[in-house]
């Protein structure tokens, strides 16, 4: 017993050191991916999942905040096409056109968060919704410049001279990174733990003196900023602009990724991101089975590991335990 | 004069709850507040703390009209409050429902926060030890770990107080502290309440339960949203009006 209380203690200071070794792990393998996969169209789908990473990763932070905002990928879309405008029409630098786009996201959902953040739940979520079709409204009918329906091409890239994937992999990877810490620490500081309690009750919190409104409008710019930031790499990246990237469908897409990694746990989307992006891959000949698939993964996982894959691990610790505890039993009666 | 309602008035559509109130709290005073049930205590509560706004009349704080603040700068300006049904940070631990209360005194810049600087850590360092001091005051520090939603009702009645003493209130706001508790709980909380007495705070109580009134220092009685009586505890439990109120015209005859 007492042997199990010490082994216990110095795994949890291990797990300290730990956490950071695993990161780090991740990052290295996931950089010398493309020592080891050859082919291009793996090499996108990586790109594709890093940008996605940093949309259902700021998603999740507008979550925590006990939002349910239907308008995320409206965001991105708002990113993405000012980006793309910038650069094609202006020939505004694609780098600055980056920032550009995050930053009109994050103005505008501004504006809108104040009124926003009169309603709360359903209401808000339905509010939400409506401004993501607006979003889409917009640009059709600026047609003339946002391609409308047909959707808007030529959108220059970041690097103009190669047509290799490798720096974008490497550029989009280092923006990732840097876009997950910053959110990382807005989660685990004060302001995480202030949006963490009005999510639980906001008459609580707002009874020891947190407005609620001002970190509710805090959370929606923060994680805007990072959705326009990655739609904006989105345009950079893959040159064209289609609206059905950011319409309700792929706000929905989003928090599938959310939900199925773990809304509870920071690593949540980056590993829910990860394995609904690579997964439909290694099933190619089925693709278009992708949302059945999909769906049954989502029901799976709610139903099986209601704390989503990020789970698992605790889930079968918990499970081993169990199993172990019962075998010692049986082992006592004889 | 640290709390002075005036013709405090509040209208639901066609139902008054509570009808031209008034009420003072004179500082290191203990006022109970009592009525039967339904009688708008709690309302009062809400119209002073800005949950609501009132359809009439003033609510002075400390010199200041708050009579339509939002409650967050009534908890800034330095009332702190419990709530009847006891919500609470359910998911968070015993001590990061006070850590987490610990919003205003010391305030962190969003600046500081985010940047982690020296600050920042001296004042997180200065919230743990202060929010380990309360979690003692209310007797609830071999739970700090515990999740919130795990704890008997009592226990969570007191993380409540607890809660509202991390925002340093000059004026503390019980609402139904003695609520749902059994006996020994009951004797448990009279006993923190007692203790914070003797540190010297400010504390308005609303209750139904009489056990109450010997800890206070003046009471209130209020029914169907007015006030029938006003003094000491004593007075105010032979007072023909209260025994109507509670027991029935019948009863007191």
């Amino acid at each position: 017993m007492i042997e199990n209380q010490i082994t216990a203690s110095s795994s949890g200071r291990n797990r300290n050191l730990l956490k950071p070794v695993v990161y780090l792990g991740v990052i290295i393998i996931v950089a010398l991916l493309p020592l080891f996969v050859k082919s291009p169209y793996m090499i996108h789908i990586f790109i594709m999942t890093l940008i996605y990473i940093i949309a259902a990763a700021s998603l999740r932070t507008i979550t925590i905040s006990g939002q349910m905002p239907l308008a995320h990928a409206a965001f991105m879309g708002i990113g993405g096409y000012t980006a793309a405008m910038l650069a094609k029409w202006l020939g505004v630098s694609p780098w600055l056109c980056l920032i550009a786009g995050a930053l009109l996201a994050m103005i505008i959902s501004g504006f809108i968060g104040f009124p926003f953040a009169r309603l709360r739940t359903i209401y808000y979520t339905m509010v939400s919704l409506f401004f993501g079709t607006a979003v889409l409204s917009v640009i059709f009918t600026m047609g003339k410049w946002t391609g409308s329906y047909s959707g808007l091409t030529g959108v220059p890239g970041l690097f103009s001279m190669s047509s290799s994937k490798i720096p974008y992999f490497y550029v989009i990877l280092g923006i990732c990174i840097v876009c997950l810490f910053a959110l990382w620490r807005f989660e685990n500081c004060r302001i995480g733990l202030s949006w963490k309690a009005i999510s639980q009750s906001y008459m609580v919190a707002s009874s020891v003196g947190i407005n609620e409104v001002w970190y509710r409008v805090m959370a929606l710019v923060v994680g805007s900023f990072f959705a326009g930031l990655a739609g904006a790499l989105y345009a950079h990246y893959n040159f064209t602009l289609s609206y059905t990237t950011f319409n309700l469908g792929a706000t929905l897409w989003l928090f599938m990724y959310v939900l199925v990694g773990g809304l509870n746990s920071f690593a949540g989307p980056i590993l829910g991101t990860a394995i609904l992006f690579i997964i439909p891959e290694m099933f190619r000949d089925l693709k278009s089975y992708v949302p059945f698939v999909s769906a049954v993964i989502l029901l799976g996982v709610v139903y099986a590991m209601p704390q989503g894959l990020v789970g698992l691990p605790q889930l079968i610790r918990s499970w081993y335990k169990h199993k172990e505890r019962t075998g010692k039993g049986a082992v006592d009666a004889t | 004069m640290l709390l002075e309602v005036k013709g405090l008035t509040k209208q639901f559509g066609g139902l008054t709850a509570v009808n031209s109130f008034d009420m003072y709290v004179k500082p290191l005073e203990i006022v109970g507040l009592i009525g039967p049930n339904g009688a708008g205590k709690s309302t009062v509560f809400n119209l002073v703390t800005g949950v609501y706004p009132s359809t009439r009349g003033t609510v002075i704080f400390d010199g200041k009209d708050i009579s339509h603040t939002k409650p967050h700068i009534a908890a800034s300006l330095g009332i702190g409050r419990t709530f009847q049904l006891n919500p609470l940070f359910a998911d968070f631990t015993v001590q990061e429902n006070v850590s987490a209360s610990f919003h205003l005194h010391p305030r962190s810049r969003l600046w500081d926060i985010y940047f982690n600087t020296p600050i920042y850590r001296k004042n997180e360092a200065y919230i743990k030890e202060q929010s380990l001091e309360i979690l003692k005051v209310v007797g609830l520090e071999k739970v700090k770990d515990e999740l919130a939603k795990n704890l008997p009702h009592g226990y969570q009645k007191m993380l409540g107080v607890a809660r509202a003493l991390a925002t340093r209130p000059k004026l503390l706001m019980l609402d139904e502290p003695l609520g749902g508790m059994n006996p020994s709980e009951i004797e448990f909380s009279l006993n923190a309440i007692r203790k914070m007495r003797q540190e010297g705070k400010t504390i308005l109580i609303v209750e139904h339960n009489m056990q109450i009134l010997d800890l206070c220092d003046r009471v209130v009685v209020i029914s169907f949203g007015q006030k029938i009586c006003e003094g000491l505890p004593k007075e105010v439990r032979e007072n023909k009006d209260v025994i109507s109120a509670y027991f029935g015209g019948e009863h007191a005859a």
